[in-house]
């Protein structure tokens, strides 16, 4: 370790470089009781070497190690109360009904709407919906990968194909889309009953 | 003593400690509010229960977010302020809900190690 002038800040400066990967106000509240726990050592025993007290003190390294895994204990908890995960939790804090309603209602709206521009706006749905799952903090990537192909890349591909191949319009298009919708809804309850709270 | 098997022992140690320490740090709070560096010496002197200093204060830090502590600052006449833990209601639960269950794991264990346990295809 390299010395300078205050062993005390190289010794945080650390802690604070390690736990770079712990939410930033568990890392400032690690930090703050690292702190004060040098400064009371020292009132305490004014005789003792610094270098002493940081070692007693432990490796950076171990402390945030456990620190990271105290934050992953409490993971649950932590999202029950909402202010003490808020900070790593802002992203894809969009309700998880939102993604899931999109990528199934798509398609019930291109075939209220079969002119343009409803599949359209059913497409709009579709990919803002597969994107909202995709940036969501309540499911797994497999989960999201799973979602995303059920309800987004293979109705997509069906109904494509069955225009492409110009499919006979009326009973045979309304039941295989009545399938695929149904294939969209258990995807969603799917989906709705494996997120994570 | 083949190399390595300190490291082994260490890691035994340190494994039971994971369990139980949390509960010793919630005992060592049972009768009064202790602050940080008070408690790190209760650990330190009871020997096995010794651990690298700096990791109780993630422990600290997860009970009090889990509303098994508190915590409150107390002016000190020498030094700083020292932030001081007390055991809430549900610490002081969990707490007894350990102290109830802890008697049994513990014969049970001792049980395990001093007792033969022969069985009929045992050679030894």
């Amino acid at each position: 370790m390299k010395t300078s002038a205050d062993p005390v800040r190289d010794y945080l400066s650390a802690v604070e470089r390690e736990g770079s990967a712990l939410p930033a106000d568990r890392r400032q509240e690690l930090l703050a009781d690292l702190a004060e726990h040098i400064e009371v050592t020292r009132a305490e025993r004014p005789g003792a070497a610094i270098g002493e007290i940081l070692a007693e003190l432990g490796d950076p390294r171990t402390i945030v190690a456990t620190a990271l895994a105290e934050a992953g204990n409490t993971a649950a908890g932590a999202a029950g109360d909402g202010a003490a995960g808020a900070p790593p939790r802002r992203r894809g804090k969009v309700h998880p009904l939102a993604p899931l309603l999109m990528l199934t209602l798509s398609l019930p709206f291109m075939m209220v709407f079969p002119d343009l521009p409803g599949p359209l706006f059913g497409v709009l749905f579709r990919i803002t919906g597969a994107v909202l799952l995709c940036t969501s903090v309540h499911w797994t990537t497999v989960q999201k990968t799973t979602g995303v192909l059920l309800t987004a890349v293979l109705p997509t591909a069906v109904i494509t194909t069955w225009n492409l191949a110009g499919g006979p319009a009326g009973t045979p298009s309304l039941v295989a889309n009545l399938i695929t919708l149904a294939l969209l809804a258990g995807t969603a309850v799917w989906l709705w009953r494996a997120r994570r709270v | 003593m083949e190399p390595g098997d300190s490291t082994k022992q260490a890691r035994a140690a340190a494994q039971l400690r994971k369990g139980v320490l949390e509960y010793c740090v919630l005992a060592l709070m049972r009768d009064r509010p202790r602050y940080g560096v008070e408690l790190l010496h209760a650990l330190e002197d009871s020997g096995a229960l010794a651990t690298s200093q700096g990791t109780v204060y993630p422990l600290l830090s997860r009970l009090r977010r889990d509303d098994l502590v508190t915590t409150t600052w107390q002016e000190s006449a020498s030094g700083p302020p020292r932030r001081y833990y007390a055991l809430t209601d549900s610490g002081r639960a969990a707490l007894d809900e350990f102290t109830r269950v802890w008697p049994g794991f513990r014969n049970a264990v001792d049980t395990f190690l001093t007792t033969p346990h022969p069985s009929p295809g045992d050679l030894a």
